[in-house]
């Protein structure tokens, strides 16, 4: 519609600013924005202001303090193991979904009876509460009464701790939350393979290459979007990890499983020490901000893009 | 054109509606409106709000509002809410975050108002007194007392030959029973006890600190005096009994203590009166705490009082919570809480009387000696703001020894340089 000259005798530039496209449109996306601005923005901007001063969250006085928060940092082993821990979760965690996740959405990728039972069953995971996950596995792996522990004895195996060991809680959560996960990457690769183009299997096909050259040559490459998305998705979710931590383990058992978010909860609403616990907020965000600004680098190198 | 400003109308009622949302007024006339923000749930919750019914329908000018919120969570909730200038009149509180809600400007410093002869606050358990004083403040008014006990499983005890516990165990004769107690290959353990390294671990070790002749800081509370002797000894008892007798569960989760015990697993909980309800299959007995071998035999235990808080929200909603704590902590409120939930009775008064223990005794067996053994409770624990600090260096202690990680003195003494650090506010 073209911009009509008012008619009215009101014509003013206010007139003019109210009907323009420009005020309608934001207008319209104000609501929106106002939302995300006092619930998103506005409180990420006062956790970077908490990260500069000292805050009990119980006195009203927060006294400025520089950089000394991030200062400290460096210093906490505590801090340091929870980094530990962190990136060895993620090591595993990410690659395992992606794997796990490949590998059941291949063997999901053809017409069979009930397939629908078996995408529904395979996706149900997520549908579960993260918490509830935790309940479950700590029954599931408990070190006197548990099933999978009924189940190692049988074949001989003795007892594990899991859980309750310093020495395999992590991979314990590492085990869950890829089972917790998988049904997403599945999903994810699912639609993925439904995009290979039949016909370039076939021409393959004809030309004498076999399923595996055509699943390697073929299938990949045209992954690589999906490849792409669940790193940088899953990476971003394993370095925030929480839930399934204060579920089971709580940090424990002698810090084995204290990865950095369930530190700084702890830190800031167990020991009230907000403004340490924001400068480890910030040392994160800027960690994951860096990971994934290197995976969108080595991902346009290496990503067929369609 | 139309459509365009229509649209325009329809975002500006939307932000109407938004601003309107956080709106929110209070109307000056009519009864004085306050919130208790509490934790009780089931039957707790059903006498609870009972009282508060009774208290609305005596009290015209008054409407008393409750709201449930986990007592875990509720510090959270309630330093958002204070940030928020939304504070609950009064809310259920842990006793060990005294020292931090001492802090909060608008919570009521009750030491004027307390000392008034008609609150009767001697008439409270020395134990409660302490938990809520916090220097020269008294943050809160006593809302729960409890102690640990040994609950025993009697028929574990009868199947395995072994005596039931009397008041002069020692804790050598504990070890030997627990050891008795246990069969791996039955998956049954003599003693269970939490071990996620939380204040529920600590809060263990304590009384076994104390009965051992030690004390968790200095008498002016500057520096840590757990790493002595009756520390290393007391930690050195759960070590023996974690590490070669292996008569120990350590429920790294703290979940798993009342079912295990429930379900006939664990001979012996060291715990207090809020799991006996949970003991329902299983026919049990509850005897106070072992001694240490020349220690004089106090038996002496650990009480976790916790308080109802109040909050300044002006002067008028103010002592209306100040007079609906004063009514709900008087005698015969906490005699009707107490015959009516099973919770031990906040006031000695009520304590005493005879009546109403024999009555909650029947309801619920083992009530009778929790009673009687809040009288065990020589010392509490520490009222400084550096007690979270404290707690987690000493939890992370004994859990290292429990596992077999780390031996108690030394386990003891860098915790000792931790809480030492916190204490000297580095």
């Amino acid at each position: 519609m073209p911009a009509r000259v008012a008619t009215s005798p009101r014509s003013s530039v206010l007139g003019r600013i109210i009907r323009s496209d420009n005020v309608s449109g934001w207008a319209l996306v104000s609501p929106g924005v106002v939302l995300i601005g006092i619930f998103g923005l506005l409180p990420v901007l006062m956790s970077l202001q908490l990260s500069f001063q000292k805050s009990d969250l119980l006195t009203p006085e927060t006294p400025w303090v520089g950089l000394e928060n991030y200062r400290k940092l460096a210093d906490d082993p505590v801090f340091v193991e929870a980094i530990k821990h962190t990136i060895i979760y993620t090591a595993l965690f990410v690659p395992g979904t992606m794997l796990v996740g490949l590998l059941v959405a291949a063997a999901m990728n053809r017409s069979l009876r009930f397939m629908s039972v078996y995408r529904t069953a395979a996706y149900i995971t997520m549908a579960v509460s993260t918490i509830s996950q935790g309940i479950i596995f700590l029954w599931l792996t408990d070190r006197d009464y548990g099933l999978v522990n009924a189940g190692l004895r049988a074949v001989g195996i003795p007892s594990q701790s899991f859980l309750a060991s310093p020495s395999q809680a992590l991979f314990v959560i590492v085990a869950m939350t890829i089972w917790g996960w998988t049904g997403f990457s599945v999903i994810v690769y699912l639609a993925a393979l439904q995009g290979v183009p039949a016909e370039l299997h076939e021409a393959a096909a004809i030309d004498g290459a076999s399923a595996f050259t055509r699943f390697r040559t073929i299938t990949v490459p045209l992954l690589g979007p999906a490849n792409l998305f669940l790193l940088v998705w899953l990476t971003i979710n394993a370095l925030q990890l929480f839930d399934e931590v204060y579920a089971t383990t709580r940090g424990g058992p002698l810090r084995a499983t204290t990865v950095i978010v369930y530190y700084l909860w702890d830190r800031a609403f167990v020991h009230f020490d907000a403004g340490y616990a924001a400068a480890m907020a910030y040392a994160l965000f800027v960690v994951i901000l860096v990971i994934t600004a290197i995976q969108f680098r080595l991902a346009r190198k290496h990503v067929h893009s369609s | 054109m139309i459509r365009r400003r229509l649209c325009i109308a329809l975002v500006a009622v939307l932000a109407f509606v938004v601003a309107a949302c956080g709106g929110g007024g209070s109307s000056s006339s009519g009864p004085t409106e306050i919130a208790v923000w509490h934790g009780y749930q089931d039957t707790e919750g059903e006498v609870f709000k009972g009282l508060i019914d009774q208290y609305n329908k005596e009290h015209p000018d008054v409407k008393v509002s409750e709201l449930y919120s986990s007592n875990d969570l509720v510090l959270q909730k309630v330093l958002t809410a204070v940030r928020g200038g939304s504070a609950p009149d009064v809310a259920y509180m842990f006793g060990s975050w005294s020292p931090n809600i001492a802090q909060i400007p608008q919570v009521v410093d009750m030491s004027g108002e307390v000392s008034k002869p008609d609150w009767k606050w001697d008439d409270f358990y020395p134990a409660e007194r302490q938990a809520a004083t916090v220097g020269d403040k008294i943050v809160g008014v006593p809302a729960l007392v409890d102690n640990l006990a040994i609950v025993y499983n009697k028929k574990l005890f009868a199947d395995a030959g072994v005596a039931p516990p009397t008041p002069n165990w020692t804790w050598d004769d504990f070890r030997a029973a627990a050891a008795k107690l246990t069969d791996p290959s039955k998956g049954q353990y003599g003693w269970l006890i939490p071990a996620d390294a939380s204040e529920d671990t600590v809060w263990h070790y304590i009384p076994m600190l104390w009965e051992a002749g030690g004390d968790i800081l200095s008498p002016d509370n500057e520096h840590a005096v757990f790493n002595s002797e009756a520390g290393v000894k007391a930690l050195t008892t759960l070590q023996q009994m974690a590490v070669t007798d292996k008569s120990l569960y350590l429920d790294t989760t703290n979940e798993n203590g009342p079912k295990l015990m429930n379900s006939g697993k664990v001979a012996m909980l060291v715990t207090g009166p809020w799991d006996l309800s949970q003991l329902s299959d299983i026919e049990y007995g509850v005897q106070v705490m072992p001694t240490f071998a020349g220690s004089g035999g106090t038996n002496q235990t650990i009480s976790g009082p916790d308080n109802w808080v109040t909050f300044n929200n002006g002067d008028k909603k103010k002592q209306a919570a100040i007079d609906f704590v004063k009514w709900l902590s008087a005698p015969e409120q906490v005699k009707a809480f107490s015959s009516g939930t099973g919770d031990l009775p906040t006031r000695i008064s009520v304590g005493q009387d005879q009546a109403l223990v024999d009555k909650m005794n029947e309801d619920l067996p083992g009530t009778k000696t929790f009673v009687e053994n809040l009288s065990n409770v020589k010392k509490v624990r520490p009222t400084v703001e550096q007690y979270p600090a404290i707690s987690e260096a000493l939890g992370q202690a004994i859990v290292s020894v429990m596992l077999g990680k780390d031996q108690p003195a030394d386990a003891l003494n860098s915790a000792a340089k931790a809480a030492d650090e916190a204490l000297a506010g580095k």
